[in-house]
């Protein structure tokens, strides 16, 4: 008999698969009506959902709230273009993404650790705000205008290549790499390291009383979440061609935050479907009015008001029931 | 000698009441959200959002006609019955709930973000620029001071006063400190607590309100006008000590009078990183802020 964690985790599971099998239809009925518009637009809901997955880890696991992960999705996303731009690698661009999150992302976790609560959202909140202010600031890396021409790239997979260009092939490999990247902080999660950071978030004070270091596994997971950012940003410019600094703002953070409360905390698959979600809602919404965060900020404080548990506090329960009965005798 | 002299005359003096002025508002921004947090326990993210509301009104009812001073007085007042409703009909929703630090914080920054694109439905997206109520400018040991400028650093200076006789020094005041300290020893005693709940808050959105509108008429009004406040607000609450007034005032004076001379000396894009770098120090060193929180001093 799995514990409540293990059945918790399979369950997101099972409605990642359902995801996956859906985003596969999606790509084939796009492909063969030889759309863009769509296929990019699920393209960009993929990465955000890369970082509100970066969100969920921390807001959901170890309970910590960061208003800030826009920091590390700018630095990957910067990097990226600045790398792709001079070397049109997309492997080089994701090692230094790679690097640079692990490397700023422990600077910044050196620094939010040191509080905790709401002081830990508002330092990561400046944190982000302030790097925001200076690259809207530095004329070298396009100011308020951003980094433009960025070029595309073929990205060598060994047996075969994908151009960023492609609409339906680079849908397909994004979503492998979103993918893998839950598949990555699933297993995380699932490790005793991993167990210890829920066990954070469940109760702080009792976790050094059984001989762990609470500083250490919150400064991991920190710079785990970074990573997560910083590398799903650095597929960003692939899929525009373009940075703007837009994507450091508080806005940028903010709505990963909406995307993870609608979705679900704690889940990791609500970060996915919250970020489909959130993605297609604005673009409906779009469609009709330009003031389309009245309605998201609504539902987003229903959301906390009611459905503290979001979209997957509906679903989850359901699922969790039906393996219990398929697994048990 | 006389090029010093000039230097502080042309150069120095009014960078530091441009400051000042800054500093002031900021400190009417900051006491709002420090008396909420002491108080209530809650980090308000919609307050920057109240802050331009405040400025908005002043835009709307100043166009009708209402005069300058009378919005002084009926902008606050307006603020009141709002601040109520949103403690009553939304905080309190979630206020007992486990995490209650993340859950007000996240539902207070879906309500900024709802009134933020109101204002743009309302007002749309451009600056609205008011009119100066007191155009001219004085000369004071030959530095040319605005006269509206010094008019704020007086009403502003004259608010923090009475805010702090309120709170230190009336019976009212007694309740709210009483309460924040222990929500319910203060209840058996016959302290109206929901009620002074409510009423803080409230408070806190006027105040923020008002600044809004005294500051409406130096800078522009448009919707994001309260993002770009907020974090220096927060930064003054953080560095004085959250819930604590006197700590407000302090790191809201120094704060602001680092960030004009920061931007005399270094440029002006690097005043918020020395600003926030002062925070982070802070938050190493002494974590709790300057000074203690409302109610525990």
């Amino acid at each position: 008999m799995p514990d409540a964690l293990t059945l918790a985790a399979r369950a997101s599971h099972v409605l990642v698969a359902i995801l996956v099998a859906s985003a596969l239809i999606f790509a084939i009925v796009g492909a063969v009506m030889n759309d863009t518009f769509y296929l990019r637009l699920a393209t960009e809901a993929l990465i955000f959902a890369g970082l509100a997955l970066s969100v969920d880890i921390l807001l959901g696991y170890t309970g910590l709230l960061s208003l800030g992960q826009a920091l590390y999705f700018g630095l990957g996303a910067y990097l990226s273009a600045v790398v792709l731009i001079a070397v049109p690698s997309f492997w080089a661009a994701l090692g230094a993404a790679l690097a640079a999150g692990i490397i700023v992302g422990f600077l910044g976790g050196v620094i939010a650790d040191r509080v905790r609560g709401v002081y830990f959202a508002l330092i990561t909140f400046g944190m982000a705000q302030v790097a925001a202010k200076v690259v809207y600031n530095t004329r070298s890396l396009g100011a308020s205008d951003g980094l433009l021409g960025v070029p595309i790239v073929d990205i060598n997979l060994g047996l075969f290549s994908i151009s960023s260009a492609s609409p339906a092939g680079f849908f397909l490999f994004v979503l492998a790499f979103v993918v893998l990247l839950y598949c990555l902080a699933a297993y995380a999660l699932d490790t005793p390291v991993g167990r210890l950071l829920i066990a954070l978030r469940a109760n702080e004070r009792r976790v050094p009383f059984l001989g762990f270091p609470t500083r250490s596994l919150r400064l991991t997971s920190y710079v785990f979440a970074a990573v997560i950012a910083t590398v799903s940003g650095a597929l960003y410019p692939m899929l525009r061609g373009f940075v703007s600094p837009e994507l450091l703002f508080f806005s940028t953070s903010g709505n990963a935050v909406i995307t993870v409360v609608l979705g679900g905390v704690g889940t990791l698959a609500g970060a996915l479907y919250g970020s489909v979600l959130l993605i297609g809602l604005k673009s409906i919404i779009g469609s009709w009015t330009e003031h389309h965060l009245i309605v998201i900020g609504l539902l987003f404080m229903g959301a906390v008001i009611f459905l503290p548990r979001g979209l997957m506090g509906l679903v989850h329960p359901y699922v969790m029931r039906g393996l219990q009965r398929w697994g048990g005798p | 000698m006389t090029e010093m002299l000039d230097y502080i005359q042309f150069v120095l003096a009014p960078q530091v009441v441009t400051g000042l002025v800054l500093g002031v508002a900021v400190i009417l921004v900051a006491l709002g959200l420090t008396i909420i947090f002491g108080l209530l326990d809650v980090i308000n993210m919609s307050h920057g959002e109240f802050y331009a509301l405040g400025a908005f009104a002043s835009v709307a009812l100043g166009a009708i006609g209402v005069p300058f001073w009378l919005l002084l007085i009926l902008v606050p007042l307006l603020m009141l019955p709002v601040g109520y409703i949103v403690e009553r009909g939304l905080i309190q929703r979630v206020f007992h709930s486990g995490d209650r630090h993340v859950t007000t914080l996240l539902l207070t920054f879906g309500l900024g973000l709802v009134l933020e694109d109101v204002f743009r439905l309302v007002f749309g997206p451009n600056p609205h620029k008011p009119e100066t109520p007191m155009p001219g400018a004085i000369e004071l040991i030959g530095i040319f001071l605005p006269i509206y400028r010094l008019f704020l650093i007086a009403i502003g200076v004259a608010i923090i006063i009475a805010v702090a006789l309120v709170v230190y020094r009336t019976r009212l005041g007694a309740m709210v400190r009483a309460a924040a300290f222990d929500r319910n020893m203060a209840a058996s005693l016959g302290v109206p607590v929901s009620w002074v709940y409510a009423g803080a808050f409230a408070f806190g959105v006027a105040l923020a309100a008002l600044a809004g509108v005294l500051l409406a008429p130096i800078y522009s009004v448009f919707p994001t006008m309260g993002r770009d406040f907020i974090l220096i607000a927060f930064t003054v609450v953080i560095v004085g000590g959250m819930g604590s007034i006197a700590g407000a005032v302090v790191a809201g004076l120094f704060l602001t009078q680092v960030q004009a001379i920061a931007s005399l000396y270094i440029s002006p894009v690097w005043t918020d990183p020395i600003v926030f770098g002062i925070m982070v120090l802070m938050l190493i060193v002494r974590p709790q802020g300057l000074f203690g929180r409302l109610g525990h001093a």
